[in-house]
């Protein structure tokens, strides 16, 4: 298969080709939206659509309120290299609620867990992991922490080894030097990792939107971590970017 | 050497990666003791197997991410689901905990009372003008505060007249009218006994909260600080700059865009010694003050000697020398 280069080198596939094709185990795309087979059938996480197909439910997945979904809509690379493997280990810092992860487990554990795949949930207010934690109540292989996503030593009892897969979606300031500390502590060699950068959240000493995602850019560039892609969620999710990054300690 | 360990095994690891020693916790398996585990981890604690083996191997180095970062660390994946249960069950502990946080409970109290002030302000104002329309001779501003009661407690609006001392009014309300009229001022006698509970509540909580801040800016302002500081660890790791300008939000952000910066915040202007002093003076006595507020709120986090009324009335004697020192405006 002939591949063009994006503009960071990686491969660039072409999504419209594959407008109808699975993203991979669990989710699949069809015309402009998105889809995960749900995990426990006949419960919508947050009031979002639900289909039947014979025996599998699929469960709508809003790119507006999820930037993993916005991400997956807009990558001029191959969508499914964003998401983890089912089966595999995962590590989602700021689950909020638990709106995106319940489609990550939906991928990584399906229905039972009969993948066997694990997501650890973490997050720092009350309020939120009240929702995370009944949401866990269904949904086995959903670990939900409530923990300082910043102090990894909070973090580590609930991992039993590294992670394939990390997505920070944090509003704090330094969210690039955090997301590196979290990736060199948890991510294992050829994982794959997610940082959703919130402009807003970053200091005002350090310039406009741009100035705060080229900085974030420069801090991911200097490190060990493979910057694979930026992707700019702008329409779908404002004053966010995207960054996928893979981690080669060779390298 | 080093101390790797887990929820359920503690070992000893020497710098060649062999195992040295280990522990494996012999308990039963339930959620609710592995949950008390990772609690015990996750708050920095010790668990008894990593104690007893510090006890043998004095020099060993506790390692917390020892075992994530040890690639022959045991896996177990039969204890998967008890795991996964008993995090959910440490969460929802953990998610109980937080009504024990006062910095939390203090934020519900002092929004729910600046709402209600909020709607009592504009309901009383209402009522006000509702009985005015009627009641033509009722004084609204020396009467003002007995109006809501008068209306409320009537069976009739002349009995409200007769209870303000005037003459009925000329032309009655309909029955369903009055029956309006009168829930709108229970509502507002309603109303303001619950703020009066509430800013009773809120006094109680921040004197034994914040003692030297309350002592300093009274209880309401000291609890607003808190507050508007996200907690009370925050405003006293805050610089008494930016403490100044709490409540100031817009017009800081207008001071990013070039304005001149807000002298004081509203919490601080709401001080008599600030809002009751000359215009070119407030700056200087808001810096002073907050200067001092931060020094109080950090002696209360930092588990100080509350201040006592002494040390309060040598700041405000402070700030009487301020306002003394420029008695006339600056020249321009």
């Amino acid at each position: 298969m002939q591949y063009e280069k994006n503009s960071l080198g990686h491969p660039r596939g072409d999504f419209l080709a594959s407008r109808h094709d699975k993203l991979g185990w669990g989710v699949k795309k069809q015309g402009r939206s998105l889809w995960t087979r749900n995990a426990v059938k006949g419960i919508s996480v947050r009031g979002e659509s639900r289909k039947r197909e014979g025996r599998i439910e699929w469960r709508k997945w809003d790119p507006t309120r999820s930037k993993v979904a916005a991400a997956l809509i807009r990558t001029s690379g191959d969508p499914s290299f964003l998401l983890p493997d089912p089966g595999s280990n995962c590590l989602y810092l700021g689950a909020s609620i638990g709106g995106t992860v319940s489609h990550i487990h939906d991928i990584v554990c399906g229905a039972d867990n009969h993948h066997g795949g694990q997501i650890v949930a973490v997050e720092i207010s009350p309020r939120m992991v009240r929702d995370l934690a009944s949401l866990s109540d269904s949904r086995s292989g959903l670990v939900p922490v409530m923990a300082d996503a910043r102090r990894p030593e909070e973090v580590a009892p609930f991992l039993s080894s590294k992670v394939d897969w990390i997505h920070q979606d944090l509003s704090i300031a330094d969210q690039a030097e955090t997301f590196l500390k979290i990736c060199l502590s948890f991510l294992s060699p050829g994982g794959k990792s997610l940082l959703s950068l919130k402009a807003a959240s970053e200091r005002s000493s350090d310039g406009d939107d741009k100035s705060r995602f080229n900085k974030a850019e420069r801090t991911l560039n200097e490190s060990d971590l493979r910057l694979i892609e930026r992707i700019d969620l702008r329409g779908m999710e404002e004053q966010h970017v995207l960054f996928v990054c893979e981690f080669n300690p060779t390298s | 050497m080093k101390i790797h360990f887990d929820w359920r095994l503690a070992r000893v690891v020497d710098d060649n990666c062999e195992v040295v020693d280990e522990i494996e916790w012999d308990g039963r398996i339930t959620p609710s003791t592995i949950a008390r585990r990772l609690g015990k981890i996750q708050s920095g604690r010790l668990l008894p197997e990593v104690s007893t083996l510090v006890e043998r191997f004095p020099d060993a180095e506790i390692d917390k991410m020892g075992a994530i970062n040890d690639p022959d660390w045991p896996q177990h994946d039969d204890e998967k689901d008890v795991f996964q249960m008993a995090t959910v069950e440490l969460a929802k502990m953990k998610v109980a905990d937080s009504s024990g946080d006062i910095d939390r409970r203090l934020d519900m109290l002092v929004s729910s009372a600046v709402e209600l002030r909020a709607s009592w302000t504009t309901s009383e104002a209402r009522c006000v003008e509702w009985a005015g329309l009627f009641i033509t001779e009722a004084d609204l501003d020396l009467q003002r505060s007995a109006i809501p009661r008068a209306i409320a407690d009537s069976s009739k609006i002349s009995d409200a007249s007769d209870k303000l001392g005037v003459s009925p009014p000329k032309h009655e309300p309909s029955e369903l009218e009055w029956n309006s009229m009168r829930s709108q001022a229970q509502f507002v006698v309603d109303t303001s006994s619950m703020l009066n509970q509430q800013e009773d509540a809120i006094r109680e909580m921040a004197s034994s909260h914040v003692p030297s801040l309350s002592a300093l800016l009274g209880p309401i302002s000291a609890a607003k600080l808190v507050v508007l500081a996200g907690g009370r660890e925050r405003l006293a790791r805050m610089p008494s700059g930016s403490l100044q300008v709490l409540g100031a939000h817009a017009a800081m952000s207008a001071h990013r865009r070039g304005a001149p910066p807000p002298k004081h915040g509203a919490v601080l202007f709401s001080m008599p010694q600030i809002s009751r002093s000359p215009r070119w003076v407030r700056g200087k006595i808001a810096r002073f003050l907050a200067g001092k507020a931060s020094i109080a709120v950090r002696v209360d986090h930092f588990e100080g000697d509350p201040w006592s009324k002494k040390q309060v009335d040598e700041i405000n004697k402070e700030i009487n020398a301020i306002r003394e020192k420029f008695p006339r405006p600056p020249k321009r």
